[in-house]
């Protein structure tokens, strides 16, 4: 029997996605072990949220899944909400799923763009950031910041969408169709890209359940769980789409079910802005002065589907203006902790085109 | 101090509440996986400053249906439930390095963000906030933390 | 009359030893300057290509059109500090980026460059044996990156160096195996069958289009020569940080980084003279070199945008690349040229 070379992927390394360090060992090529060692990027944000106003807590889920942040706002405030009994006007929540959905889809990109350079193609990266920078220009507009845009607030939005907006938003759908197929051919077309991927990092439907998998690995591993469906939330229920799937559970079917995802996401928004009512934007009752007097008591969960699977916040109130304990279930940590499984022999390269296609956010995962 | 009681309830969510006894904690996640509630969601512990809450969030793919199952320890030391879900070895290994409390039968307790010989936990109540703790990186790489600044990076 | 002649003929004055010490001491100087050039605008030309490809604009700061860029990037590796890792080998750490550039500039040196009007035959070595010279120096550089990774006290830097010798040992025998079609071939025509310079004469139907089996396996062969992608596995930047060079920076790392760009360079001047006609053309005998240059831009480009459009391939499938359709194809080619030339003459 040889000896394995122990070696330290990370946490300064090109493919971690930020702070990941794996501890690998090694048998030549082939990797035999993987270890996944994480906290680099622990500020321990449920604590903090303990410590501030329910309304302040955004700025710490602003900075979970940083690259689609409206998303994470609308996971936390669907349980604030709840906890607080203040409600979203029908324009707000509207507001907020074309909102979510553009960050999913701005999030999706950036998973593309990072996955094709783990593959070494560098030259999709420039085609996805260059979509993506429409909807972050969009950001711009409606929330006046482009990656952090702490738009969603306690009872609405912090200001209402103008025409502007709506026009960025309609040229971004009148682009992105023929864009998204372009950047898809970029890779499916590619026979080296298959056979990079075909039968690599297998997930089988046991595994993925056991490990608390969600999201895209769960859905290319051939369960149909998307907790917009599952569960609808803010305006999904008035939305039709389709939930992409796939029984392959490898790399590939991981990748086929995203870019459907963005596909889907596409059809979502331009659904919603035919629909998108008229009205206020914001509830009197969640005023800015009202605002750091709410308080919650009793315990609330509640789950979105953010872009990484789902998102769930649990917030336990004492009748105070802070909330007393606030747990937050981030989908990337138990979608990484199934890397000891599929990380079992198999190649450094296939082990970094798995931990591709895994979407790390390490903001989220670390918290 | 207030007198745990077993039993169902419904939150403000609207999804039940299975609150049981420590002693039967296992047996009865036990009864409700092989009920069809086969995904462990999240683990969760809630400092009641007298007595620790530890809340198991639980979902049906058949039923789609959302419960959680609550059970409260006074010495900080519940059943791991390992050996029904795998993933509750991450779970239980957070709620140990941020909440200290301890599962017994878990095959690799240690912390699971912070370094080893951190001191306290950070999300109990009592923590001492204005404590400051240092992470150094030795020659290994394996990091460790200290009370004084050290040789800094 | 050649370049090397003409020199020779200005210092002739000063006798036979120090007229052709003289000459192949200018004629070096002004190759190397030549081929400097020549590489930086190889790389100024890439980083403007791929900009374009990739929906940018590329250097365009420092001088009209960026045009600078590449002297001040220079300047800065230059400039920069060259950090040693604590436990290397001292000598073998040094010497290879050595390695890897000289064993380039030799193998340019190696080359026949055409006519250019007045200037005669650019050419600074006529070697009877300059094909098997200029394999053996191309042979060279795959050392200077093992040194570089075996050296260097990083398992990155080790698997990288692994991975260089394990892909250069699968794609050098077909490469050989592919010249040596060419070379019988050429032997029908020319007596000196192993003179860079004779084979390309011999061309007026280039080799490439009597044998497109061996133009397609010596490519490929050139593209993992060169190591970019889809065949960059020694230094994978996504998998093993920088491969054999994760140690190295500095004016050693930009070393390597020529090395590369020249390896591209060099590999479309050898496919351009052994398959695509080299300094033959349709009309003015003079103007070989354009010619040349021409059918090397060409070759140039398609290796960009070879490696702006793939992924990086997996080691063990190169391998089997190399062993399983490389090799029986080239085999198969020098059959095929064998017959070709026996039986039917060509």
């Amino acid at each position: 029997m040889s000896e394995w070379v122990d070696l330290n992927v990370g946490p300064h390394h090109p493919s971690t996605h930020g702070v990941l360090r794996l501890k690998v060992k090694l048998d030549g090529e082939i990797v035999r072990e993987v270890e996944p060692v994480i906290g680099y990027l622990h500020r321990n944000a449920e604590k903090l949220c303990e410590n501030t106003f329910f309304c302040d807590n955004l700025i710490y889920f602003d900075r979970m899944d940083y690259v689609g942040a409206p998303g994470m706002e609308v996971g936390y405030l669907e349980a604030a909400e709840k906890l607080l009994g203040i409600f979203p006007p029908e324009r707000a929540v509207w507001i907020r799923t074309i909102m979510a959905e553009l960050s999913r889809i701005a999030s999706h990109l950036i998973w593309l763009a990072a996955f094709g350079l783990e593959l070494g193609m560098l030259t999709p990266f420039f085609y996805c950031f260059d979509l993506r920078e429409k909807i972050m220009t969009m950001f711009v507009e409606a929330s006046g910041s482009r990656l952090l845009t702490n738009y969603c607030s306690i009872g609405g939005v912090y200001q209402d969408f103008n025409e502007k907006v709506i026009a960025e938003i309609e040229e971004f759908l009148r682009v992105s169709p023929k864009k998204i197929e372009e950047i898809n051919s970029l890779f499916i077309k590619n026979d080296i890209f298959i056979s990079r991927n075909k039968g690599i990092g297998v997930l089988d439907k046991e595994t993925a359940i056991e490990y608390g998998v969600t999201g895209h690995m769960l859905r290319a591993s051939g369960v149909e769980y998307d907790v917009r469906k599952a569960e609808p939330y803010l305006a999904y229920s008035q939305l039709n789409f389709e939930i992409p799937t796939s029984t392959k559970g490898d790399n590939l079917a991981r990748y086929i079910v995203r870019v459907e995802e963005i596909r889907q996401s596409v059809k979502i928004i331009s659904q919603a802005v035919k629909k998108l009512p008229e009205g206020p934007f914001f509830n009197p009752k969640a005023k800015k002065s009202m605002m750091i007097r709410l308080r919650g008591d009793g315990e609330v969960y509640a789950r979105t589907e953010s872009s990484k699977g789902e998102f769930g916040v649990y917030i336990v109130g004492d009748g105070g203006v802070k909330p007393y304990r606030v747990r937050v279930r981030s989908p990337s940590l138990r979608n990484l902790s199934v890397m000891r499984e599929l990380g079992k022999n198999v190649m450094i390269a296939d082990l970094v085109s798995i931990l591709g296609t895994t979407d790390l956010v390490f903001g989220e995962i670390d918290r | 101090m207030v007198e745990f009681q077993p039993g169902e309830e419904r939150g403000k969510d609207g999804r039940r509440i299975i609150k049981v006894r420590k002693e039967n904690l296992f047996e009865t996640l036990k009864r409700l996986k092989s009920e069809g509630y086969i995904h462990l969601s999240l683990i969760t512990g809630v400092d009641r400053k007298d007595y620790l809450e530890v809340v198991y969030h639980l979902h049906s793919l058949e039923k789609n249906e959302y419960i959680s199952v609550k059970t409260v320890t006074y010495n900080g030391v519940v059943p791991s439930v390992t050996p029904l879900w795998k993933s509750a070895d991450w779970e239980e290994r957070e709620e140990y390095d941020l909440m200290g409390i301890k599962f017994e039968g878990h095959p690799n307790l240690k912390r699971l963000f912070l370094p080893e010989n951190w001191v306290g936990h950070p999300l109990r109540k009592d923590y001492d906030l204005k404590n400051v703790q240092y992470i150094n990186v030795d020659e290994d790489g394996e990091d460790y933390a200290t009370f004084d600044q050290g040789d800094g990076w | 009359m050649s370049l090397l002649a003409r020199t020779y003929n200005i210092f002739s004055f000063l006798g036979y030893y120090a007229d052709t010490f003289l000459t192949y001491l200018i004629d070096s100087i002004i190759f190397l300057l030549a081929a400097a050039i020549a590489i930086i605008l190889t790389i100024y030309f890439f980083r403007k290509y791929m900009a374009r490809v990739q929906l940018r604009i590329g250097p365009n700061r420092v001088g009209k059109f960026g045009t600078l860029q590449l002297i001040a990037d220079a300047l800065k590796l230059m400039g920069k500090e060259s950090i040693l890792p604590k436990e290397r080998d001292d000598f073998p750490y040094k010497v290879a980026p050595i390695l890897v550039f000289a064993g380039l500039m030799v193998a340019f040196s190696l080359l026949p460059f055409g006519s250019f009007f007045w200037v005669g035959n650019v050419v600074i070595s006529n070697s009877e044996v300059g094909i098997i010279l200029l394999f053996a120096v191309l042979a060279i550089m795959p050392i200077g990156e093992m040194l570089a990774g075996i050296s260097s006290h990083n398992k990155y830097a080790l698997t990288g160096a692994l991975r260089s010798v394990a892909k250069d040992i699968s794609f050098e025998v077909p490469m050989m195996i592919s010249v040596l079609a060419i070379v019988v071939m050429a032997s029908a025509r020319t007596p000196s069958s192993l003179t860079i310079g004779s084979v390309v004469s011999t061309e007026i139907l280039p080799y490439g289009i009597l044998q497109p089996l061996g133009l397609f396996v010596f490519y490929i062969a050139m593209i993992a020569r060169a190591s970019y992608t889809p065949f960059d596995m020694g230094e994978s930047e996504s998998e093993l940080v920088s491969g054999y060079s994760t140690e190295y920076s500095g004016m050693r790392f930009g070393l390597f980084y020529v090395g590369m760009f020249g390896s591209i360079l060099l590999g479309s001047f050898i496919i351009s003279l052994f398959y695509l006609g080299g300094y033959n053309g349709p009309y003015e005998w003079n103007l070989g070199l354009i010619y040349l240059l021409i059918k090397t831009v060409i070759v140039v480009v398609i290796s960009f945008t070879v490696w702006l459009s793939m992924p990086r391939i997996r080691i063990d499938k190169f391998v089997n690349l190399g062993w399983k359709y490389l090799f029986p194809i080239s085999v198969f080619n020098l059959v095929l040229a064998g017959f070709l030339t026996l039986y039917l003459g060509w």
